[in-house]
């Protein structure tokens, strides 16, 4: 499939690891691949998630959004996350909760695979890229694919990017760069 | 979040975004005390097979767990 991956897609997806494995996660998922598409700034991708206002600060606020722990989701349960982490730091020192392998993402280095929910984003995108009649897949059919499923797709739907507004948005600016 | 019925009522959402939200939060956060009684309990010369026995599982599952963080 990445044979037929332009140029900055594969940027995209080269940036896609590298964030993954700067936040020491063990997969590439599709979060990570929308950070890829901010990283590649003259991507088509790029242009069209500034044109809809969603900025690269923006999706990682709310992609970290409780991480590494979720005290919101745990005093759901009745959890105080401030309590617990005071009682591990009483006992394993200070900061010793958040500094856990786990809370940090676990495997380090070496090959990071693509979670499912990414790999489905690449398919999707190759899919979006054929049913424009477009023989290559650029960085504005990562988002397409982006936008089907997938934690990805919840934080640009909440910020009100959809799938049917991107992909006439797409058609139009490819439309455009080919006449001009 | 004191008042116990406010939260009985909230641990049993029936909104499952809420409710599996909760639940992904709490293995979180099991994850990470696991991983800081494991290295203590290591530390203080406990072996795979006690630690495995205290937490209810099996040799195999916590040494393969934990072997990679070298602890």
């Amino acid at each position: 499939m990445f044979e037929r991956f332009t140029k900055r897609a594969r940027t995209v997806v080269v940036h896609a690891q590298e964030i993954a494995r700067e936040r020491r996660s063990p997969t590439i998922g599709s979060e990570h691949l929308l950070l890829g598409l901010f990283a590649v700034p003259d991507g088509l991708a790029a242009t069209i998630l500034s044109r809809l206002q969603v900025d690269r600060a923006d999706v990682e606020a709310d992609l970290s959004r409780g991480a590494p722990f979720d005290a919101e989701g745990l005093a759901t349960l009745g959890i105080d996350l401030q309590e617990v982490r005071r009682q591990a730091e009483e006992t394993f020192g200070p900061g010793a909760l958040d500094r856990t392998q786990a809370a940090q993402g676990r495997w380090r280095g070496g090959h990071i695979p693509f979670e499912r929910d990414a790999k489905k984003a690449l398919e999707l995108g190759l899919r979006e890229a054929v049913r424009l009649g477009h023989g290559f897949i650029g960085t504005e059919h990562l988002l397409l694919g982006l936008l089907h499923d997938g934690r990805a797709r919840d934080v640009l739907v909440a910020r009100g990017v959809g799938l049917d507004g991107t992909r006439a948005l797409v058609e139009e600016l490819v439309r455009k760069r080919q006449a001009g | 979040m004191t008042d116990a019925t406010q939260v009985a009522a909230a641990a049993s959402s029936r909104d499952p975004a809420v409710g599996l939200a909760a639940v992904a939060s709490l293995r979180g956060l099991l994850e990470s005390l696991e991983e800081l009684q494991v290295g203590n309990a290591r530390a203080q010369g406990w072996s795979w097979q006690q630690i495995a026995q205290a937490l209810r599982v099996s040799r195999q599952a916590v040494h393969k767990k934990y072997r990679r963080f070298g602890i």
